[in-house]
């Protein structure tokens, strides 16, 4: 088990653990974090799966780990890894079960002050529009060629059946749709099970947050994704239901006999991979892209619940309630992208697993009204605390492959705060704080208490202080609803 | 002492025995611990009702058979298992109580036994292989299970 005495200090928030700690690594690992997170990233095994993560065939440059590291399974959450698209493999134990879990912002025109006399109604009526729970289905039932055409055109098929704006469209990474996704490589069993969870949160650590921005730290950044403080903004963190859970689910299994046919080493099961150039490869990035493109259409149809709700309680008392959208961005996902490695371009197949793409003004990628700025980095905090709008910056195509922190980041396991929280006392102290408590299991709450986290405001100043991304906004929590 | 009564399903004498829950800062990990394969399989399809539930108190009512495969026996624990949750999350059961009927490291036959539950108190997405090896001991064989949740 590596200690901190093995990785030597590049600058103020970069770590570094050479290949001579373990022979099987083919490249360094970094850590991005202050000397506190730093240490704190040795409280449990993401230092290991990080080393494990730099024995994978392709890897360039290096296994990194963003400050809000944490233990997973196979990478570790908080994860980067940037693998040669000619010569590598493809892991979904690097994408994770949820693929593309993810965060999407909207906000409205309206102050916190306006909306404040209805705010319980809003809260019930977020509730009711948006299923949140274990198992439940969702707004939307589609029969199987309808999945198919759904999975195949992720948010695209939204927009032709009523469920999207087209500017949500043009604000969400990929613009909703990743290509390549081929509905001929998914099980029937996950089909199945995507059928009837569309426009569904779910259940452990997804949420739907109403906030009002706090703070303000780049007025004219601010300006062009139309954030002001005291605006009423909402966040919809989730992802691709059983649907996905599915997917990685059975290529975690299937390409279990891969790694055996193309003779991979693999220090842990959990990193199963397939080279990206292979049959088996190609099979599970063309199943993940519908995964992702479900996902992109999951939080699509919540957003279309979310505008029901504030229509249903505020039209006829405040004006300007509609909600537009700032971005989606997803975090756990592997996606071809072009970045420089030693002095030259290459096709990587970069994997974030609980990681944010942030790219710089000007890259072709980040939405025509944001270009001059940067992609929206969404951030948000643990429940109850606050959450994050910054945007992308060159620094991070130099160092992550353009990519950043996705949240808080655990460092109590669930039995632990479970143990240390009761659920009733927590709701009761978040509204004794102003924040209303929609939750379908008190269990669930206690597990996503805010100790059971790292300091959400700590990790982002490490990514605006490296230059990763820089800070926008603070938002502050008003209400949530719980699955 | 409120949360702790919670946990009771986790600390009673027969279930330490069986399973326990171990650290995991994210997900749900359990050892288990059976004195032969059987055991070891029932044990942890036990451990991960539990993870859901109060596995005592679900009342069995419905039985299913289930006939998985695999190239070894980590990967037959992961069908196993994954054949459950599935079972249990599209008919809305927890499964309690199995009769293995054959394991190998080539598969699985089993009937299975749950009912319907009014209280889930959590949610298992999936079995992983993290950290997942099955290797004999003295009194017989054990492996650690991390949920992905």
């Amino acid at each position: 088990m590596a200690d901190k005495r093995d990785f030597h200090q590049v600058d103020n928030y970069t770590w570094e653990l050479p290949t001579s700690y373990r022979e099987d690594m083919r490249v360094p690992v970094r850590l991005f974090a202050d000397s506190d997170l730093f240490s704190a990233a040795f409280g449990d095994r993401s230092i290991e799966q990080l080393v494990n993560t730099a024995t994978l065939p392709g890897i360039v440059k290096y296994a990194m780990a963003l400050p809000d590291v944490h233990q997973g399974y196979g990478f570790p959450i908080g994860g980067v890894a940037g693998i040669d698209a000619d010569d590598g493999v493809i892991s979904p134990g690097g994408v994770g079960y949820d693929i593309n879990c993810g965060v999407r912002l909207l906000a409205s025109h309206v102050d916190a002050e306006e909306i404040e006399p209805f705010r319980e109604d809003l809260m019930s009526a977020l509730y009711q529009s948006c299923p949140s729970g274990l198992g439940g289905d969702g707004r939307v039932r589609v029969n199987k060629s309808e999945l198919d055409n759904l999975l195949g055109n992720g948010a695209s098929w939204a927009l032709k059946q009523g469920l999207a704006r087209k500017e949500d469209i043009e604000h969400t990474e990929e613009h909703g749709n990743l290509p390549g996704a081929d509905p001929g490589q998914v099980s029937e069993r996950a089909k199945e099970r995507g059928l009837s969870q569309v426009g569904s949160l779910g259940s452990g650590n997804h949420f739907l947050e109403l906030d009002v921005i706090q703070e303000i730290y780049n007025p004219d950044v601010a300006s062009a994704l139309d954030l002001r403080k005291g605006q009423i903004v909402v966040q919809i963190h989730c992802g691709s239901r059983g649907f996905g859970h599915q997917v990685c689910d059975d290529y975690v299994k299937s390409l279990q006999s891969a790694v055996k046919k193309y003779d991979i080493y693999l220090p842990n099961r959990q990193l199963v991979c397939a080279p990206i150039d292979s049959p088996e490869g190609r099979s599970y990035y063309g199943a993940m892209a519908c995964a992702v493109n479900y996902a992109f259409v999951n939080r699509q149809v919540l957003a279309m619940g979310v505008r029901e709700a504030f229509e249903r309680v505020l039209v006829g008392k405040v004006s300007d309630f509609d909600l537009h959208q700032v971005y989606d961005v997803a975090h756990n996902i592997a996606k071809f992208e072009e970045h420089t490695v030693d002095g030259g371009r290459k096709k990587l197949c970069v994997h974030r697993k609980g990681a944010t793409r942030c790219f710089p003004p000007g890259h072709e990628a980040v939405p025509a009204a944001y270009r001059d700025v940067g992609q929206p980095v969404l951030v948000p905090g643990s429940m109850g605390t606050a959450s994050y709008v910054l945007v992308g910056q060159q620094k991070a195509m130099d160092l992550t492959f353009g990519s950043s922190c996705h949240g808080a980041g655990r460092t109590m396991s669930r039995t632990q705060a479970r143990k240390e929280v009761w659920g009733h006392d927590l709701r009761e102290e978040l509204e004794a704080g102003g924040i209303t408590v929609r939750a379908t299991s008190m269990k669930g709450l206690a597990e996503e208490a805010p100790l059971a986290y790292k300091d959400v405001s700590r990790v982002v100043e490490t990514v605006h202080s490296l230059g990763l991304a820089h800070k926008v906004a603070k938002l502050k929590p008003l209400g949530v609803v719980k699955g | 002492m409120l949360a702790d009564a919670a946990l009771v399903c986790y600390d009673t004498i027969v279930n330490r025995d069986r399973f326990k829950e171990i650290e995991h800062t994210a997900d749900i990990a359990i050892q288990v611990w059976g004195s032969d394969l059987p055991e070891l399989f029932v044990n942890a399809a036990y451990g991960m009702a539990c993870q859901v539930t109060d596995a005592q108190d679900v009342d069995v009512a419905v039985e299913r058979r289930i006939d998985v495969e695999g190239e070894d026996l980590e990967i037959v624990m992961v069908e196993w298992l994954g054949e459950l949750l599935y079972l249990g999350e599209r008919d809305g059961l927890v499964f309690t109580e199995f009769d293995i009927l054959e394991v190998t490291s080539r598969g699985l036959r089993a009937v299975v036994h749950g009912g319907p539950v009014e209280t889930y108190h959590g949610h298992i997405k999936a079995v992983t292989f993290s950290e997942l090896e099955i290797t004999r001991t003295d009194n017989g064989y054990e492996t650690t299970i991390v949920f992905d949740v």
